[in-house]
């Protein structure tokens, strides 16, 4: 019976999975402290700041949508 | 005129479709629940979500269809009467669970159906006891505490960056989010579960003799007929399941339901990508515990979680006993179609008194309110 058990592939599903998770969770919340931080410097006038935090927003909203476009090209490819 | 294989045949066909049906109302659960409670998606428009993408995903590839009860039960042993049986036992347990609201796995349970009957009809040597080690036991304990660790690990490190954000803005985002992580869930159990009804469409064809036994291909009806039922099962919504993965096993904040849902679609494609078979149903449920346990190890009703527990340990052996039993009671009305036809009758029977009595309770319950 433990030959029937691909232990390799059981530990790359581990770390895959942490990994793939930990980037799907770190993009988008990202996206929100991107989007609310520049919200917060646009009313404090602090234009640079709000410019540099919404570059933040959209590279992480880049990345986000790049994990979802890949999720949907493993799903298609099954 | 038609013979009793043909007869056979045609509720062989009709039987796997209410299965796809019963899978999309059981499963719709695993996408859609935690959406429903944080309010990201009014219920309506989840499970029509929901419907749409288990429909198209349905249509997107064909390989798992390929495999079904390959390297579990012998290919020989497979007959319309063995895969009738196996699907009895598979909607048996499904309504079963549904009815005690509990998220259990479908697919297991068509395992567990087709071993059960083929078990009766030819005996222990047709059963592949590696295979179901590798495919069944080995995937059903890992994938949910997986799910459970990466959940809790995606759930702390949410709170720990956007802690210091105003709730309102982080609520509403995160509510945004599960839409896109609802939607990857459905399409992926589209993908993989209508298929499963579409390979045992294909089989019982392949076994009466319709289609060519040395390849294997789906018939563009099979696809658009199991892509419609698992649909229209989704569409029905299995509002019990729901509940319970929604509600009743944490009360969760948009954060938690777009960690658990992100967590387990990442562990379920992850699993697809590395040809790993994983239950949806088993990663969803140990997400959702893990993103209520991260917060709070009190905030998961623990009971709960242990009778979901046990509907999973018991899910393979009951199928099985269920699939079993329906292969020897048909045995005892010859070869023919005879005992099929009692069968198909009786379950319809049962499930039409069942739905009866679920629609009148809704209705004094509706009275009352």
């Amino acid at each position: 019976m433990i030959a029937a058990i691909d232990v390799g592939k059981l530990f790359e599903l581990v770390w895959a999975a942490a990994l793939a998770s930990i980037a799907v969770a770190v993009s988008f919340s990202l996206v929100m402290i991107g989007a609310a931080r520049a919200e917060d410097c646009r009313r404090n006038r602090r234009a640079g700041s709000a410019t540099l935090y919404a570059a933040l927003s959209i590279v992480a909203g880049v990345v986000f949508i790049g994990i979802a476009v890949f999720a949907i090209s493993v799903i298609t490819s099954k | 005129m038609p013979t009793g294989s043909d007869v056979i045949l045609v509720i062989v066909v009709v039987t796997a479709l209410a299965f796809d049906f019963t899978n999309g109302f059981h499963d719709t659960a695993n996408a859609i629940a935690t959406s429903v409670s944080t309010r990201a998606m009014s219920p309506r428009f989840a499970v029509g979500l929901s419907a749409v993408l288990n429909f198209a995903g349905a249509f997107i590839s064909l390989k798992v269809a390929a495999t079904i009860g390959s390297g579990i039960v012998d290919a020989g042993a497979i007959t319309t009467t063995v895969v009738f049986a196996g699907l009895v036992g598979a909607i048996t347990w499904n309504i079963a669970t549904w009815w005690a609201g509990l998220p259990s796995s479908s697919s297991h349970a068509l395992i567990g159906g087709l071993i059960g009957a083929a078990l009766v009809a030819d005996g222990p040597d047709v059963i592949d006891v590696d295979g179901i080690v590798e495919k069944v036991l080995v995937p059903a304990a890992v994938a949910p505490v997986l799910a459970f660790a990466v959940a809790a690990l995606a759930i702390l490190i949410i709170y720990r960056m956007v802690g210091a954000l105003r709730p309102g803005s982080v609520t509403r985002g995160y509510r945004l989010g599960q839409i896109v992580t609802g939607s990857m869930f459905s399409l992926a159990h589209g993908t993989n579960d209508a298929q499963k009804t579409m390979g045992i469409i294909t089989l019982a064809l392949i076994a009466h003799g319709n289609l060519p036994s040395d390849s294997f291909d789906v018939p563009f009806w099979v696809i658009a007929s199991s892509a419609a039922a698992i649909a229209l099962g989704t569409y029905t919504g299995g509002w019990r399941i729901i509940r319970t993965m929604g509600s009743r096993i944490i009360k969760m904040d948009p954060a938690q339901g777009f960690s658990a849902q992100a967590s387990g679609a990442a562990v379920v494609l992850t699993a697809s990508h590395l040809g790993f078979p994983l239950s949806t149903t088993h990663v969803i449920t140990g997400g959702v515990m893990g993103a209520g346990a991260a917060k709070r190890l009190s905030a998961v009703r623990w009971g709960l979680a242990g009778n979901i527990a046990v509907a999973w340990v018991l899910t393979l052996p009951a199928a099985a006993v269920i699939g079993g039993l329906v292969y020897a009671i048909s045995a005892l009305f010859g070869s023919g179609a005879l005992g099929p036809v009692i069968e198909a009758a009786a379950l319809v029977a049962v499930i039409a008194v069942i739905f009866a009595r679920r629609l009148s309770q809704q209705r004094v319950v509706a009275a009352q309110g």
